[in-house]
């Protein structure tokens, strides 16, 4: 039989989008092509070379013959070994062997705490997942997600430093109650951004004691926005009351956290976040978004506007002139008219908010234009509100103090790496420098941990009594999961309440025998102030992790108008061609350098992992004469392009200059950012070893395995003028340099045409009104003249039942679009869950990932028209838009195909399918054939190469030593694993499972309640068991990534609960479809396309929402 | 000198080396497959630190499994008590017993003995791969007794292995569950006889005749459908 073959039909002239995932793509370049068509790129699936070979295949039957031969003489391994059952001596209490336990705690951090629900077996934390009681219903971020590896790091700091030495903690603690002594002394204390009542309650209480003591908070990307909001308060945006937001450069899905989103996602579904509604477009809120880099949220907005960073004053500045009823007549007269318009017709309902980071005066801006919106107070999308911290100092503040001797002894709580991420001018370092002790805590042997006289390692918050506020205020509760793994680690509050005391004993972990620990005790006392000391009182806040009803008081709103004219004159200026200093999707500012899953999580848009790259935009690109060095031109038919492919990638060096500075990065090209912009993360370059493949120096022992010779520092061109953009002096310069990159973008690329599908709640010239556009989802793309497949495999067995035989479940997931942002929450989450080991840069590179769940982003853009409606050309070609360009994420895992097309090649059954619709994987059966990755159109399935749990792939070349690699068993890391999940080895094939692991757990727990039933009748065979009693109750099983998923997007359940399942809702809807229908492959993931709510009156709405409608 | 041996005679050797090869092999594959037991490890019985008699704590005091094995119906896993469970009546009972000492070494506070307050290392018996999550609860509760896979564990002085628990064994129970199963409350009674359940009267009426059933067999199946009890036959039902 042969392939079918189709006559795709003609294309309308005017219906044509062009979607693409990477540059190569757009261009259609030999590389991409190669991984469409392959698995993986040419080469990685072979032995490369003699010396990567670690056995070819004739060495390899040498030795297996020299073996067999052998093992007739010694018969060495016919005993069983034996192993030992070691009980508790004394069991403690609710330890359950085999089972998990489940405690409430937080992660406290910058912009209000993350409440979580922690799990735990046999006192060891390996996963967290969002606290669902929590009345702010948020879910957990892709960085918590990963802050537990933190915990079990193997790089992770474990001994007191003195100077950079290793020292020990009595000598420390010497040291430390001298300075407790000393009353008069001059002590800065540096905490982070983030609210812990306790802590402020103690600082009063020191700020008493040391009477000399000053009190800073430092955080390297904490922006501006605290200077505007008034002194010891802030701003919460409350999403659920906001029907239009404008943003003004603010990430606030992801990395600007200004207040809960769960809200906002809720009401990008047009059915209400429970998919219980008619699609309505009114019940949608509606974002505008004002920004230079593309950042995730942007992907989200309705109406998007690329404004180089210096111009975003001038863009507020002309939102507010408009306000007063001036017109104008910058560039984007029209868009932020018939925005304004819009803000106005929905006043109090309509809110701007701004980018921490933006420049000061956006934010005095913003203010004014809120006031005038009628955006704050009570029942109003904005809410002022006092923060427990109060006025703390900044890093300014600090540097002058310290140089002046205002401060004499430093002790350093921040979670940031002053000495390395400080505005360069302040030339911090030397400040420091200057304290006569500076005593630095934290979780890292960082580049301020060497500088510092004394560096301890802090306690995890998974080891240390505390408590935090979340964006709101809501008091929540940090308690321990764990004693401290090493001994020498001190919390914070543990040394702030020993400071306090007249000994300074530094009391850790548990403390005193026979006494409470004193951090536990403190946190005791701020929950008696707020709630009463009963003891009720405090196991509601352990069981449930919060205190209901708690929230910030409210705040003043006091625009300042001098404040503002200070901040309008200070307000950095721009350049031809500015840089930008981005926040991190992996590494934020540079604090989780070291850990696994973030480093190899691609980033979300550029998609590089373990490395930051400068993005330009293609058109500045052409400009700068750049675009075909990142781009090298080829023929079409050749066969391998100019720069290598998959492991072989590079990315050309440029320079950046800023002032007298200057730093080479490698550059790739960004779309959708914009024109004269460079974009480059802050956070990596923090220390080099002999495997650099630049030769860098620098920085040694301040990061591990995982963060060495890792990206690029940009921080040395950042300064306090210029924290967030600075113009450059120069245009950015060739270098012919190149350096490796690992990008995943173009990995797992699919076959076919709309996957990632779209519609707009604006009517249509062709495809008609919203309500139509709904209709049509099913049939865009492929499948919008495929008819699918029909399998000639029965979904039968002999006697002509169905394979899918269970009548108590029938496992399905819908993942909606319209609330995806693509973060990688659910990426990392999933690592947590499913012992998914990290391959490192070189074998990422090769497509080699194991990530369950891989993260496509697309981008898709209309040809422009002029205005007369004729196409504009250039050199013959069509111009697309780049001002609207739409990018959607799409996350893809195995689909679990009811007609499977992976089951049928596999020769030894190892991939089969379970009667209640999981395609299954036996590890333990499958021998590596690699046929059934080859047959998967969704490129679902993994394939160990190498024991990437034994074996380091960190340490260079290791994996190639074979037997005499450096392994990794019994390291810190391996405590994290899930014990219910097996950990995979060398040549066996993975894959997404639907976290079986917990499906098994609810249905047999669910079943114990036969036991129960049995044991309340008196006899056990009196009664019938049945559906009722054995199906597991309506959602109440959760995978990991949909646990995590702040969104809400995915949705996963039980088929055969019908309509009272959020799943089956949503399947239910007429935005679901299949991917890649056509092929009949019958997925039982399915996906809800986007909805983007266009204001019909703004310049170029009907280009929005219509990335995949027009495709055939 | 004539040729004793004519030409075809020079792959004779060969031909018979082979041949002897082949046979042999195959007499060792028959072997190994149709005379050895399905693992090698049925009747396994290490001894113990402490030679712990399940006989004299079972039958002859009566101890139920669970007293022990307290989170077996709980937990995939059937723990092993902890010292202190010992503890609670050895303190007082058996306080000379030298069979004891390894306990009191770890539990009496008095005896400053190093060991004290460490786990005693029972050799652990029962033992499937790494990749096979099977949960005691979850058969414990559907009425698949104790004794289906450990065997009379009450009467063994020493414990040993029972049966071979290898995958053919675990799906033939999963085939054919009416063979194994029995009424929730005998779950812990080793000693349950199913002739002698339906044979039983309460309020003057036999187990048999309640349930309306008349031979064993009958009871397993009838319990089965009561209980819609359908064992998985899925991989992911046991490796995951």
């Amino acid at each position: 039989m042969s392939k079918r073959i189709w006559q795709h039909p003609d294309i309308p002239a005017d219906e044509n989008t062009v979607a693409w995932r990477s540059v190569g793509q757009l261009e259609n370049t030999a590389d991409f092509r190669n991984w469409l068509e392959r698995e993986f790129p040419q080469g990685a699936a072979e032995m490369a070379d003699e010396s990567e070979a670690e056995t070819s295949r004739r060495s390899f039957l040498k030795l297996m013959g020299a073996s067999t031969a052998l093992a007739g003489f010694g018969m060495a391994a016919c005993r069983r070994p034996e192993s030992y059952i070691l009980p508790y001596a004394n069991a403690p209490e609710w330890v359950i062997p085999g089972k998990a336990t489940y405690y409430a705690t937080s992660f406290p951090r910058a912009g209000g705490a993350t409440p979580l629900v922690v799990t735990s077996f046999e006192g060891r934390p390996t996963k967290l997942a969002p606290n669902p009681s929590h009345p702010e219903k948020g879910g957990t971020d892709a960085f918590t997600q990963a802050s537990i590896l933190d915990l079990y790091s193997p790089s992770r700091s474990r001994r007191v430093l003195k100077g950079g030495k290793p020292s020990s903690r009595a000598e420390f603690e010497k040291a430390f109650s001298a300075l407790a002594a000393d009353k008069g002394a001059k002590i800065g204390f540096v905490f982070g951004r983030d609210d812990s009542p306790t802590r402020s309650r103690l600082v009063k209480e020191l700020g008493s004691k040391f009477t000399s003591a000053k009190f800073y908070a430092y955080e390297a990307l904490e922006g501006e926005a605290y200077k505007a909001a008034g002194s010891g308060q802030s701003q919460v945006v409350d999403f659920s009351k906001a029907d239009r937001i404008l943003s003004l450069d603010c990430d606030f899905t992801e990395l600007d956290r200004v207040g809960p989103t769960s809200a906002f996602f809720d009401r990008r579904k047009p059915e209400g976040g429970d998919y219980k509604n008619k699609p309505k477009a009114e019940g949608m809120n509606r974002l505008y978004q004002v920004e230079s880099v593309f950042s995730l949220t942007g992907g989200m907005a309705d109406h998007r506007l690329r404004v180089k960073p210096s111009e975003l004053v001038a863009v507020a500045q002309e939102v507010l002139k408009v306000l007063g009823g001036g017109t104008s007549s910058a560039r984007y007269a029209d868009w932020v008219g018939t925005m304004v318009k819009d803000l106005e017709a929905n006043r109090g309902k309509a809110v701007v908010v701004v980018g921490p980071r933006a420049p000061e005066a956006v934010h005095h801006l913003a203010a004014e234009i809120n006031a005038k919106l009628d955006a704050v107070g009570e029942g109003k999308p904005l809410q002022i509100v006092k923060t427990d911290a109060g006025e703390l100092g900044d890093i300014v503040a600090l540097q002058k103090d310290l140089q002046s001797g205002a401060v004499e002894h430093v002790i350093l709580f921040t979670p940031s790496n002053p000495v390395y991420d400080a505005p360069s001018d302040l030339k911090f370092g030397e400040a420091l420098a200057k304290a006569k002790i500076s005593i630095h805590f934290g979780l890292r042997t960082d580049a301020t941990a060497h500088a510092a006289t004394w560096h301890v390692p802090v306690a995890h918050y998974l080891e240390s009594w505390s408590d935090a506020r979340t964006a709101t205020g809501v008091y929540t509760i940090v308690q321990p999961m764990i004693l401290p793994l090493y001994a020498d680690c001190a919390s914070e509050l543990e040394v702030l309440t020993a400071l306090l005391s007249d000994e300074g004993t530094l009391l850790t972990g548990e403390g005193e025998e026979e006494a409470p620990s004193p951090a536990y005790t403190a946190v005791r006392t701020t929950f008696s102030d707020l709630a009463g000391d009963s003891d009720e009182a405090w196991k509601t806040l352990l069981r449930e992790g919060f205190l209901a009803d708690s929230k910030y008081e409210a705040g003043e709103f006091a625009p300042d108008a001098s404040a503002k004219n200070k901040a309008l004159q200070n307000a950095p200026k721009g350049g031809e061609i500015e840089v930008i200093f981005a926040t991190d999707g992996s590494v934020y500012d540079g604090r989780w350098i070291d850990n696994g899953w973030l480093q190899e999580a691609p980033d979300p848009i550029s998609k590089v992992s373990w490395d930051n790259v400068a993005l330009i935009a293609p058109k500045t690109a052409k400009e700068l004469g750049l675009y075909e060095e990142i781009v090298p031109l080829e023929t079409p038919t050749a066969a391998v392009p100019p720069d290598g492919e998959g492991e072989h990638r590079t990315g050309k060096l440029i320079s950046l200059k800023v002032g007298e500075t200057t730093v080479e990065v490698p550059v790739q090209i960004g779309f959708g950012q914009a024109e004269g912009t460079v974009i480059v993360s802050l956070g990596y370059g923090q220390g080099f070893n002999a495997e650099d493949e630049l030769g860098r120096t620098g920085g040694e022992g301040h990061v591990g395995l995982v963060g060495v010779n890792s990206g690029f520092n940009v921080y040395p061109l950042r300064s306090t003028k210029n924290g967030y953009f600075a113009a450059l002096a120069a245009a950015p310069a060739k270098t012919g340099k190149e350096y490796s990159l690992a990008a995943v973008q173009e990995h797992h690329s699919m076959y076919g045409r709309a996957l990632a599908r779209e519609v707009s709640t604006a009517p249509d010239k062709k495809k008609g009104d919203f309500d139509k556009q709904l209709a049509k989802v099913k049939k865009q793309g492929m499948d919008s003249h495929m008819p699918p497949n029909v399998s000639l495999y029965k979904q039968e067995d002999r006697d002509g039942n169905s394979l899918l035989s269970d009548k108590l479940h029938q496992w399905a997931m819908a993942i909606d679009l319209s609330a995806c942002t693509g973060c990688n929450a659910c990426l990392v989450a999933c690592q947590a869950e499913n012992n998914i080991p990290i391959v490192g840069k070189e074998q990422l590179a090769k497509g080699r990932e194991m990530h369950w769940i891989r993260m496509d982003r697309y981008f898709a853009a209309q040809p422009l028209k002029d205005k007369e409606g004729n196409y504009v050309e250039e050199n013959g070609e069509k111009v697309y838009d780049e001002e609207n360009l739409a990018m959607i994420p799409q996350p893809v895992a195995c689909v679990q195909c009811e007609s499977a097309p992976c089951e049928t090649v596999c020769p030894v059954n190892a991939t089969v399918h379970t009667e209640d619709g999981l395609n299954a994987m036996a590890y333990n059966r499958c021998i590596g054939t690699r046929y059934c990755a080859n047959n998967c159109p969704y490129k679902a399935r993994r394939f160990n190469f190498f024991d990437y749990n034994k074996r380091n792939p960190l340490v260079a070349h290791n994996l190639y030593r074979g037997p005499l690699g450096e392994k990794q068993v019994g390291t810190s890391a391996h405590l994290q694993r899930n014990p219910n999940v097996s950990v995979r080895m060398r040549g066996v094939m993975e894959k997404c499972t639907y976290c079986v692991q917990r499906l098994k757990d609810a249905k047999i727990r669910q079943k114990r309640g036969q036991k129960q039933a049995a044991l309340a009748s008196g006899d056990s065979t009196s009664e019938a068991i049945g559906v009722k009693q054995l199906r597991i109750p309506v959602d109440s099983v959760k995978v990991a990534c949909q646990e995590a998923c702040s969104a809400g997007a995915i949705t996963f359940g039980n088929m055969l609960d019908g309509d009272d399942s959020r799943m089956m809702r949503a399947k239910g809807i007429e935005r679901n479809y299949d991917l890649l229908q056509y092929i009949g492959t019958l997925p039982r993931t399915s996906y809800l396309a986007r909805v983007k709510n266009p204001n019909a009156d703004m310049p170029g709405a009907e280009l929005i929402g219509k990335a995949t409608i027009n495709m055939h | 000198m004539a040729n004793i041996f004519p030409r075809w005679t020079n792959f004779l050797p060969f031909k018979i080396a082979i041949c002897a090869g082949a046979l042999g092999v195959g007499v060792v594959a028959g072997f190994t497959y149709y005379a050895t037991p399905k693992t090698l490890v049925v009747g396994y019985q290490p001894s113990q630190p402490i030679p712990f008699s399940h006989r004299i704590h079972v039958e002859q005091l009566g101890l139920d499994c669970r007293y022990c094995h307290s989170f077996a119906d709980v937990s995939g896993h059937s723990n092993v008590p902890t010292s202190n469970t010992c503890w609670n009546c050895h303190q007082h009972v058996q306080t000379d017993s030298p069979k004891l000492q390894p306990l009191r070494n770890r539990m009496d506070p008095l005896l400053k003995h190093p060991d004290f307050g460490k786990p005693v290392e029972w050799v652990r018996i029962h033992k499937t791969p790494d990749y096979v999550y099977f949960n005691h609860s979850a058969h414990l509760n559907r009425g698949i007794s104790c004794q289906s896979c450990h065997g009379r564990v009450d009467q063994m002085e020493v414990v040993y292995q029972h049966e071979n628990l290898s995958m053919g064994w675990c799906l033939e129970c999963h085939r054919a569950p009416e063979d194994h199963l029995r009424p929730l409350e005998e779950v812990y009674n080793l000693e349950y006889d199913p002739e002698k359940y339906l044979a039983k009267k309460v309020d003057g009426v036999t187990n048999a005749e309640r349930l309306g059933v008349t031979t064993t067999k009958d009871l397993g199946l009838k319990l089965k459908e009561l209980w819609e009890i359908q064992p998985r036959e899925s991989c992911a039902t046991c490796h995951h």
